[in-house]
């Protein structure tokens, strides 16, 4: 069944792996199906606070779902809040991101009885223009957390799949690279054209946690600028924490339901955070803070380069345990001029709440 | 001539690879600041696809830092997710992917996962594939920018990201599943390739002013073809400086970047 590729690319580069047994590292389709099928499904009010979502829904050993991209409405104040809380052995199942995983990271190093990581499924960790993730590259090179590699395309799909309910889905990627190798795909024959076909498996988090730019009580979610993956991961996970800038009547949801790209079905808490990305960006609020990421990245290469923690515990003592709420860190940490200005270099882009 | 930076040559060059009326999709950085100046001069018809999900933006209010900035979907004529995008690229739609890397070997198969050997354990851990290992599959050619040193153009890539033409088969890239033709250009500072159709193994095609082929072969590992029409590198003009440092990348965050070793 394999495909000859298989066999041929291992002596194309000089890459030697482990050979790690398949293993779902979150639920199935079919358990996730199961879960689903329990929940109350009414419309009901699901706000609550930060502290209460997290309470509820993270516990150790999940498989966490992490939406946005990169810098972009990431789920920041949900990030935030679980560090506060602490949780262990979490597997990470994301596309691309950048100080949401640099977080539970520094958080890890300073403290692992705390927060822990235990395994990552991915396609990126980085800043971008930024820099690279110092933390990232050090939780690796010392081999503290597993991990398995997937293009962006193939962990959206693999959350796509979980959001259709369907055990793979098959894609025209990582075929023919080293992921075929170290990942958790499969190449196939197809039955009908006889091709070689690679096949993911899905990807059903336990939690998925996402930011959107409107929602009403319930949790119908608009969100405008790139969805990224934020309606597939929703979709996808037996639960779904949705931090959003606004909360919107139902009314004015039921006014335009083209525009809803998260239904209420799909998620369980619903918070109201204005800035809830920051230092990350959301379209049509707000732009990302550099120099926070930049200041941030700083403590964390001066720890990969010393190892010393003094920069990291000082950050997190002030700006995570130092903060009851999110509005205690926007407010400490950025003020109102500099949100502000954030929302100056917007630059006021559409988008529809009405 | 004019004074230009490496990354002023890199972007340049970009830019006269892309031809009009098609569609590439960009990753951050000298991608975007060549398609941008290639709109602006020869491929006014040329679009973008950025990974987070929007096609064809106008790029007004700034150049985009990131491929998920908000800039980067200002005036799309289509603005969804990722899925979306990458499916446009796995349905046929996206003629280029332009990309950047840590290794190449000479069939053009790109590594930015790792350095060491060992995947389990290596020496340096990068960010991943991002978009980049699917942007080589599925993306009509593939456009790769690099810096030419010979620990990045190897015999043997550590862990191949983005699939080139892999052992150099004929079959390779069939029998992989992907839908792209593969590699197309390789861009640095000092000289630019391309791959010989026969053997699909990496062939110099042009190089700088004051380069030879030999000083070039020299910063290789492996064996480079060397056909002997060999062309001079173009170098840009006063009114191609002023579009990249005044008009694309006004605020110097990538042309003005400093490499840290």
């Amino acid at each position: 069944m394999l495909g000859p590729v298989s066999s041929k690319i291992k002596s194309i580069s000089k890459l030697k792996y482990d050979e790690i047994p398949f293993e779902h590292w979150g639920l199935t389709a079919t358990q996730t199906r199961r879960i689903t099928e329990q929940k109350d499904h009414s419309m009901r009010d699901k706000r609550m606070t930060l502290k209460e979502a997290v309470t509820r829904y993270i516990k150790d050993g999940i498989n966490l779902g992490v939406g946005g991209f990169v810098n972009t409405r990431v789920p920041a104040s949900i990030i935030h809040e679980i560090i506060r809380k602490g949780t262990r052995n979490l597997t990470l199942s994301l596309q691309s991101n950048s100080i949401c995983l640099e977080w539970l990271a520094g958080a890890m190093l300073l403290d692992p009885d705390r927060v822990s990581i235990k395994r990552v499924e991915l396609a990126w960790w980085g800043y971008e223009l930024i820099g690279i993730a110092p933390l990232w590259r050090y939780l690796v090179t010392n081999r503290i957390v597993e991990t398995d590699d997937y293009t962006n395309y193939g962990m959206s799909v693999r959350f796509k799949a979980g959001a259709m309910g369907i055990p793979f889905i098959p894609v025209r990627d990582h075929g023919g690279s080293d992921m075929e190798l170290v990942n958790r795909g499969k190449m196939i024959e197809c039955p009908f054209t006889g091709e070689n076909i690679y096949l993911l498996p899905s990807c059903n988090p336990d939690v998925g946690i996402v930011h959107t730019t409107a929602a009403d009580m319930y949790g119908n979610a608009r969100i405008f600028g790139a969805l990224c993956t934020c309606p597939e991961i929703s979709m996808a996970s037996a639960y779904t924490i949705m931090t959003t800038e606004k909360i919107i009547s139902s009314d004015t949801i039921r006014r335009y339901p083209n525009l809803t790209e998260i239904p209420y079905v799909a998620v369980d808490a619903v918070i109201e955070q204005p800035f809830g990305s920051y230092p990350g960006a959301c379209y049509g609020y707000y732009w990302f803070d550099m120099d926070h990421l930049r200041m941030f990245r700083g403590l964390c290469d001066d720890f990969s380069k010393t190892g010393k923690k003094d920069g990291l515990k000082k950050y997190f003592d002030e700006y995570i345990f130092g903060c009851e709420t999110y509005d205690d860190f926007l407010e400490k940490v950025a003020g109102h001029k500099k949100l502000r200005h954030l929302r100056e270099m917007d630059g006021g882009q559409p988008i529809y709440t009405m | 001539m004019p004074q230009y930076s490496a990354f002023e040559m890199i972007s340049f060059t970009g830019s006269r690879q892309l031809e009009d009326k098609k569609i590439v999709f960009v990753g951050t950085g000298l991608p975007i600041i060549a398609a941008m100046h290639a709109q602006l001069t020869h491929a006014p018809n040329l679009y973008m696809i950025y990974e987070a999900g929007s096609l064809a933006p106008i790029l007004e209010i700034g150049m985009p830092l990131s491929v998920g900035d908000t800039r980067a979907g200002h005036k799309a004529c289509y603005l969804k997710g990722l899925c979306a995008v990458f499916e446009l690229a796995q349905r046929g739609f996206a003629d280029y992917a332009f990309i950047g890397g840590a290794q190449i070997d000479m069939y053009g198969n790109i590594g930015s996962t790792i350095e060491g050997d060992y995947y389990n354990k290596p020496d340096i851990r990068f960010p991943g594939s991002g978009g980049a290992g699917a942007m080589a599959a599925n993306c009509g050619r593939t456009i790769a920018i690099m810096a030419l040193e010979k620990k990045r153009f190897c015999e043997k890539v550590d862990f191949i990201t983005s699939v080139g033409y892999g052992d150099g088969s004929p079959d390779y890239r069939i029998k992989a599943g992907v839908m792209g033709s593969g590699p197309y250009r390789v861009i640095t500072q000092q000289a630019l390739f391309g791959f010989d159709e026969k053997t699909r193994r990496m062939k110099l095609l042009e190089v700088r002013p004051g380069f030879t082929t030999w000083q070039i072969q020299d910063l290789i590992e492996f064996e480079l073809i060397i056909p002997p029409d060999v062309k001079e590198m173009a170098e840009p003009k006063e009114e191609d400086l002023h579009l990249l440092r005044d008009v694309i990348d006004r605020e110097g965050y990538f042309l003005k970047r400093v490499i840290k070793k």
